[in-house]
This record gives structure tokens, C-alpha cells and sequence, in this order.
């Protein structure tokens, strides 16, 4: 027994074969009182001020993933206006430097601007509900997060119009991106821009790794998590590992040089440009593993919910995920094969490079065996999943072929590797994000997506995503540079360019289904119930959309899929306060009853802080002393948040005393 | 389960996860940092190079003294807040708000004792942004700190202070914790390698 347990607590929630104590069921009348009373409680309130000022940890992903899904559009706007510039040799449409911004901001937006907060969003969102938690740990901690998030976004967006757009890719290699030869504030755009969506990320990531440690519901001990749980797990600690080194380099490091001429990267003053590859791509491979392994758990959770079986190999695919995670951080020099660097770092790195294939091969056999030996269901959900087996596994192959140093020396900086990059992201995190929507949206909405519409999006963007980027792979082993703004016809690439961009078309319908799709359904789609697919989990226990308290009672889990186990009765605990904001925080390890924390109420001061970050990190690429300013307008913003969380009216620090408390309710 | 605590301490708090949280991602950057120090290091013949004067001592050396002496009202404070002993708590904030924030301004002449500016050369610029993005963490539990003697002495407070001073001291400890390897490197380091 851990320290401060005692026999009793033990005892507070049965193992997973022991018979419940007999209990009374809860009849409607008292839930339907206590669904009142939570619900008021739990409101954060309506229109504007409240839109502002919301701890909801599903309003704010629900944003977020809103805010992410838009900067999916941009950055495809700007692919269609690259494609449409490189569809025939030496088009017109834009010019070098306009070319250049256009695809700086489109890696830009998708890499920190859609992917990873997008991942992180549909994290903030469903792992609460998954692991059976009315809200994540830190509420205005996250509100912060997207704030800081959407600074970014319209720094950006705000920059690109005004000719301000950065333009030295969306990696901004020095010395390219240093003072010398980018004068002028677009690079320092980007490097802000870097902070901000990296302040969001860190922020959000804490909050899944204690809300996952802490706020499971009881007798959901480790080995019982969901697998998309477990992935938002990893991807957290990776991102707490992982984004530090780009923040630092962005702003501290590049910024300072740009701004107060440090040295990091000036080789006349023993600066280093390979430094900033290092701390670069040091942060870059894990981001791709950072966007890409949530996908692994959308898959897992789609293909056990629709295979109608327990996913074949769970420890297995557990500790795939986990592996990868920790492999992700040794590749990284794989990105720099074709600079100065020791012969045998190189193979050591193939080595890696290769090697990680192992735990995402592991998955991908789980998932065979699952719908093999299981009833699959085909919704369009199964069918992203069906795409996605086809687009990443080409991605990843074509992986394993860059990580040969010899090949990937004649490919570096090639369309082949602008293919790979783009099958591996479009099908190992775009696919299976649409299967999740398809997945999650009647939970979020409370209405089914058109499964008629959802088949004509899914083929059309496979086949897009295929016609688009697979010539590519030609067009790369043809010699075709990257980030070249026209080419001539004697090269040959037209006609594969010109496949390509009717491509690009496809993906375009393909997305406008999608958008139809979810116009119609989320005013005249079918009601979806509590569980319109007849899954397992617990984020299927709460109505759809979820009260604002999610859910009335913790429920009590006894195995890895709750509502696989019992169809009628759910047994619960009661006990947490209808006065005030209550949640039940839990034991690490076993998930047992441990304590009641008092959860914060709406507030204004995360928006207001984030203002303050924005004056601070924006106005510091002007001058200096904007650093202090913003450190002083903070301050004040700090107290007031602390004196708002310290002014909470909590009473008593009793310690348990006896008492049964396994209540049922109808499931 | 109304008859479990509201107030509980160490591991078992949802804010002793973040602030661990906190200062995981502050540590790995401070460790990046040193990466970064000792990777500028093979550009360089000698280092801190040429012409460059080895960073003075004194300044550094009392000020790592105030911060390991700030170790005793810190443990203090926690001490006191885990046995629900709020008189104490604030009697020890005092002396540890006082020292943190003589080390706090004692940063300023630290940051010069490194005798090199920020832009004089690579070796400058990684030992600069070393000791600064320390003296953000020294900045932000400073005022931390301040602000929680103020507010445990201007008005009553909930049970929820308690474990908030004890997080605070733990946070302490990481930030004084992680500057010793720093002082080491910069300050002691030149005149043995």
C-alpha cells in the first residue's frame, strides 16, 4: 500500500471480478434533480463575456479543433496555389518571393498551426471522457493555452497580407534565416509565432499527463486505459521533451541573434549553422511522431468499436506506442544526411531510422488480426481506417527507403521526399482524423454524419491524396528540387506536375464534401443517442453532446471496456458536492478514490495573460525593451488570477470517515 | 465518498503534478542549453576563447550561497504547510521571500560577472542566455513567492493555500537545484578545463 492508504481505501473499489455490493438503483427523479442542479453548476454561462471567459475543457476544444480544422483550409490554400503555379513550366502566377512565403506559411500552418494542435485539441477534448473526468486538471491553464494558440494564428495571418510573411521555409535554416540575409521582420514572424504555438503546446500537454495520472474514473487502473489515451499520454511527454528545443531555438537563440546580434549562429564568431539543425530537427522528428501517434490511437479506438472485438494485442500495442515514443528522439540527424557529420553518426542514425518501422509494423498486424477475427462493420470511420493502411504504409516504406544514407543523399531536397513527408502525414494523421470525426462527431454533436456523403469524401481523397502525391515520387527521382517557384519545359516534369495539380483538385472536392457533410448533419443529421455504435468506452456513457458536467457520477470501471461488460445497470459513486465544482481525483496506479478537488470557476484572467504574452513575444521582434513592458503589464495579471483561485470558499479538511457509496444508475 | 478530503499534499495533488510538469520542461531546456554551450565549445581553441577574461567569482559565489541558505525557510514552509500549521507557514515566508529576492537582484551583476557581452562572441551568447533564462525561472517563484507571503498575511485563506506553499518550496527547490550545475560549468569550469 502506498504511504497515507489504508485498508479501507483498498476496499472502496472491488476488483474486476469481485461481486458488487447490493446497492440501490437511482431512480429518474433523483437523477433528473441532480441533473439540474450540475448542470447550473457546471455552466460557465452564456453570450459573449462567457464565450471568453469558459473553463470548459469541451467548449475549448471544441474551438480548438475548430480554429485547427480552419488552418487545415488555409494551408490547403495555399498548397492549391502552389500547385496551380507549378502545373505547367514557368507559369505565372506567382513570383519567387511571393512563391517562397506561400510555402514557408503552408508548412508553417500545417506543421504548428493544424497538426499538432489539432491532435492535442482532439486530446483536451476526449481523453477527460475516456478516462471518465468532468474536465481536464488545470481548466484556465488550458483556456490559456488557446489563447496563446490564437495569437499565433492571427500574428500570422495578420503578417502574411501585409508583406510580412515569412519566407525562408517552414524550418527557416540559418544562415538563410539570420540576420544577414533575411533583414526585415518576416523571420522574426515565424520565430514568435514558434513560442506561441508552443506555449499551447507544453500547457496543453501538462494537462494530459495529470489528467490521465489523476482524474480517471475509479478502478480504471493503467492497464485498463483506452489506447487513444495512452497515445495522448505519450504524445504528451514527448511534447514536453521535444518542443522546449524549438522554442528555445526560435526565439532565444535565432530571434536573439536577429534582434540583439548574439552569436549562436555566426561561424566568424564560433556561432555554428549546424547548432540550429540540431536544435531543429531535435524538436522536427519528434513533431512528426507528435502528430502522428494520436492517429495510431483514433485507429485503435475506430477498429475495436467497429470490428466489434477486443483489439487483438493491447499490451502489445501499448508498448508499440510507448516505443516509439522513445525512439522518435533518436532519428533526428536523419534530417541532416547531407551536411558534414561523422560517418558513423550516419549509420547509427539509418539504423534508427529503420528500426522504428518495428512498433508502428506491431500495430498495424494488431489491427489486421482484429478485423480479421472480428465482424467488421464498414462505416465511413473503418473505411479511413482502410485508407489509411494503404496511403502511411506507402509513406512509411518510402521512410525506410530516406533512412538509407546513400539513397537519401541523391534524394535530399527532392519532390521524392515532399511525397514521402505528405503520404505519411495526410495518411497517418489526416486519414484516421477523419475516421475520428466520423467516429466522435455524433458524441460531440449529438448527430450522425451523412454515411452516404462520408463515402464519397473518403474515396475522393484517397484517390486524391494517391493522384496528387504519388507522381511525386517520379517527379523527385527525376531530379526535381524542392521549393523552386517554376521549372523549365526541357526538364520533362511537366506532364507529372500537371497529374499532380488535377490531384490537388480531387482533394478539394473531397474536403468540400466533408464540409457539406458536416453543415447538413449538424442541424438536420440523425439524432444520435448515448451510443449510436454500440461501443465500449466511457465517453459513450454521457448523453450527446455531453451536460456541461459530463458526467454525473464517476463511474466505477471494472474492465477495459465498461459498457461491453454491462447493457443495463452502470454502477457508480456518489458522494461529490452539488454546491460547489467537485471532481474525484484518483490513485496513479489503481485509479482509487484518493481525494475531492475543487475545480475553478470561469475567469478572464487566461485571455488576459495571453494578451500580455502576445504585447511581450510580438513587440520584442521591434525592440528590446518590449520584453520588460510586457514582463510589467503581466504581473498585475498574475496577481489577479492568483487572488481569483485563492478566493475559493472551501471548508474542510476532514478525513474519511466510514461509508458504503457503489450507488447504480441505468447505463 | 463526500466524507474524502478536499486538501492533500505532495503526489497525491493535482498542482504538485504541474508544477513537476513545469519544472520537467524548464529543466530539459536549461539541459539544452548546456548542449548548446558545450557544442559552440569544438568551434573554439580555448574556451572561453582568446582575449576573452574567465568570468570573476565573487558575485556568483555569494550569491550560490544565499540560494542554498534559501533551502531552510523553503523546507520550512513546507514543513509547516503538511502539518497544517498555517502561524508558521507565514513567519517562514519571510526570511525565504527576503532571500530569493536578494538572489534575484543579485542576478543583474552575475549576468556582467561573466565578464563578456551577449554579443562578443558564440561562447558570450550561450553563457548569457544560460544564466538569463535562469533568472526567468528566478523571477517567476520570486514573485511567486512574494505573492504568497502577501496574500498568507493581508487576508484569510482557504484550506488550498497550504499545499500551494508547499509546491512553491518544492519549486524552489528545482530552481536552486538547477542552477549548481550551471555555476559549475560557467563560473568554476574555466579555470579547471
Amino acid at each position: 500500500m502506498s504511504a497515507g492508504e489504508t485498508p479501507r481505501d483498498r476496499a472502496l473499489v472491488p476488483a474486476a471480478d469481485a461481486p458488487l455490493p447490493a446497492r440501490a438503483t437511482l431512480s429518474d427523479d433523483v437523477l433528473a434533480a441532480e441533473h439540474e442542479r450540475l448542470n447550473a453548476l457546471w455552466s460557465d454561462g452564456s453570450g459573449f463575456w462567457a464565450w471568453l471567459t469558459t473553463v470548459d475543457h469541451k467548449s475549448i476544444a471544441k474551438r480548438y479543433i475548430v480554429t485547427a480544422f480552419l488552418m487545415f483550409l488555409a494551408g490547403g490554400l495555399e498548397a492549391g496555389a502552389m500547385r496551380l503555379q507549378l502545373s505547367h513550366p514557368q507559369a505565372g502566377l506567382l513570383g519567387p518571393d511571393r512563391y517562397n512565403q506561400i510555402f514557408t506559411t503552408h508548412g508553417t500552418t500545417m506543421m504548428f498551426l493544424f497538426a499538432v494542435p489539432m491532435m492535442t485539441a482532439m486530446g483536451l477534448y476526449f481523453v477527460p471522457l475516456l478516462v471518465g473526468a468532468r474536465n481536464v486538471a488545470f481548466p484556465r491553464l488550458n483556456a490559456f493555452g488557446y489563447w496563446c494558440y490564437l495569437v499565433g494564428v492571427v500574428f500570422l495571418y495578420v503578417s502574411l497580407p501585409l508583406n510580412m510573411g515569412p519566407d525562408a521555409g517552414w524550418f527557416a535554416y540559418v544562415p538563410l534565416s539570420g540576420p544577414e540575409f533575411s533583414p526585415g521582420h518576416r523571420v522574426d514572424v515565424w520565430a514568435q509565432l514558434v513560442t506561441f504555438t508552443e506555449i499551447a503546446g507544453l500547457v496543453a500537454a501538462v494537462n494530459i499527463i495529470a489528467t490521465t495520472f489523476k482524474l480517471r474514473a475509479p478502478g480504471m487502473s493503467l492497464n485498463r486505459l483506452p489506447v487513444f489515451v495512452w497515445t495522448e499520454l505519450v504524445v504528451s511527454f514527448m511534447i514536453v521533451f521535444a518542443l522546449p528545443a524549438v522554442a528555445l531555438g526560435s526565439t532565444f537563440m535565432l530571434g536573439m541573434d536577429r534582434t540583439v546580434s548574439t552569436q549562436f549562429f555566426n561561424p566568424a564568431e564560433g556561432g555554428d549553422a549546424l547548432l540550429w539543425q540540431h536544435i531543429f530537427w531535435f524538436f522536427g522528428h519528434p513533431e512528426v511522431y507528435i502528430i502522428f501517434l494520436p492517429g495510431m490511437g483514433m485507429i485503435t479506438e475506430i477498429v475495436e468499436a467497429f470490428a466489434r472485438r477486443k483489439v487483438f494485442g493491447y499490451t502489445a500495442i501499448v508498448l508499440a506506442n510507448i516505443t516509439t515514443g522513445f525512439f522518435a528522439f533518436g532519428l533526428w540527424v536523419h534530417h541532416m544526411f547531407a551536411t558534414p557529420i561523422p560517418e558513423l553518426g550516419q549509420s547509427l542514425f539509418t539504423a534508427a531510422s529503420m528500426v522504428i518501422a518495428i512498433p508502428t509494423g506491431v500495430q498495424i498486424f494488431c489491427w489486421i488480426a482484429t478485423l480479421w477475427a472480428g465482424r467488421p462493420r464498414f462505416t465511413t470511420a473503418l473505411l479511413f481506417v482502410m485508407g489509411f493502411f494503404f496511403t502511411f504504409i506507402n509513406g512509411g516504406v518510402t521512410g525506410v527507403m530516406l533512412a538509407s544514407v546513400a539513397f537519401d543523399k541523391q534524394v535530399h531536397d527532392t519532390f521524392f521526399v515532399v511525397a514521402h513527408l505528405h503520404y505519411v502525414l495526410l495518411g497517418g494523421a489526416v486519414t484516421p482524423l477523419f475516421g475520428a470525426f466520423y467516429f466522435w462527431f455524433p458524441k460531440v454533436t449529438g448527430r450522425m454524419l451523412s454515411e452516404r456523403l462520408g463515402k464519397w469524401h473518403f474515396w475522393l481523397f484517397i484517390i486524391g491524396v494517391n493522384v496528387t502525391f504519388f507522381p511525386m515520387h517520379l517527379l523527385g527521382l527525376n531530379g526535381m528540387p524542392r521549393r523552386v517557384y517554376t521549372y523549365l519545359r526541357e526538364t520533362g516534369w511537366g506532364p507529372l506536375n500537371a497529374i499532380a495539380s488535377a490531384g490537388a483538385v480531387i482533394i478539394v472536392a473531397a474536403v468540400a464534401v466533408f464540409l457539406v457533410n458536416v453543415f447538413i448533419s449538424y442541424r438536420r443529421g440523425e439524432i444520435a443517442g448515448n451510443n449510436p455504435w454500440n461501443s465500449y468506452g466511457l465517453e459513450w456513457v454521457t448523453a450527446s453532446p455531453p451536460p456541461n458536467y459530463t458526467f454525473m457520477y464517476p463511474v466505477v470501471v471494472r474492465s477495459r471496456h465498461p459498457l461491453w461488460e454491462t447493457s443495463v445497470e452502470l454502477p457508480v459513486l456518489t458522494g461529490l458536492s452539488t454546491e460547489r465544482r467537485e471532481v474525484l481525483v484518483t490513485t496513479t496506479m489503481d485509479a482509487r478514490p484518493d481525494h475531492r478537488h475543487n475545480a475553478p470557476t470561469a475567469s478572464i484572467w487566461p485571455l488576459a495573460l495571453a494578451i500580455c504574452m502576445a504585447v511581450l513575444w510580438i513587440g520584442s521582434i521591434f525592440s528590446p525593451y518590449m520584453v520588460l513592458w510586457g514582463l510589467l503589464i503581466s504581473a498585475p495579471v498574475l496577481i489577479m488570477w492568483s487572488r481569483q483561485s485563492m478566493n475559493i470558499k472551501s471548508t474542510e479538511l476532514v478525513q474519511p470517515p466510514a461509508g458504503p457509496i457503489v450507488e447504480m444508475v441505468q447505463a | 465518498m463526500s466524507a474524502l478530503p478536499t486538501v492533500v499534499f505532495g503526489s497525491r495533488s493535482l498542482m504538485w503534478w504541474g508544477t513537476l510538469g513545469f519544472m520537467t520542461i524548464e529543466g530539459w531546456s536549461i539541459a539544452l542549453l548546456l548542449v548548446t554551450y558545450f557544442y559552440l565549445r569544438q568551434n573554439f581553441v580555448d574556451y572561453p576563447p582568446l582575449r576573452t577574461p574567465l568570468p570573476s567569482l565573487l558575485i556568483p559565489t555569494i550569491n550560490l550561497v544565499i540560494l542554498l541558505a534559501s533551502f531552510i525557510p523553503a523546507r520550512m514552509v513546507q514543513r509547516a504547510a503538511v502539518r497544517l500549521d498555517t502561524r508558521a507557514v507565514k513567519l517562514w515566508l519571510l526570511p525565504f521571500s527576503l532571500l530569493s529576492l536578494s538572489a534575484l537582484v543579485l542576478r543583474w551583476w552575475e549576468l556582467w560577472a561573466l565578464n563578456v557581452r551577449w554579443d562578443t562572441n558564440a561562447y558570450g551568447s550561450a553563457a548569457w542566455v544560460l544564466v538569463g533564462f535562469h533568472a526567468s525561472l528566478l523571477l517567476l517563484d520570486v514573485g511567486d513567492t512574494i505573492g504568497l507571503t502577501t496574500f498568507f498575511w493581508t487576508r484569510p485563506l482557504p484550506p488550498k493555500a497550504l499545499p500551494d506553499a508547499s509546491d512553491n518550496s518544492f519549486y524552489w527547490y528545482f530552481t536552486v537545484g538547477i542552477w549548481i550545475p550551471i555555476y559549475l560549468i560557467l563560473y568554476v569550469g574555466p579555470r579547471i578545463f
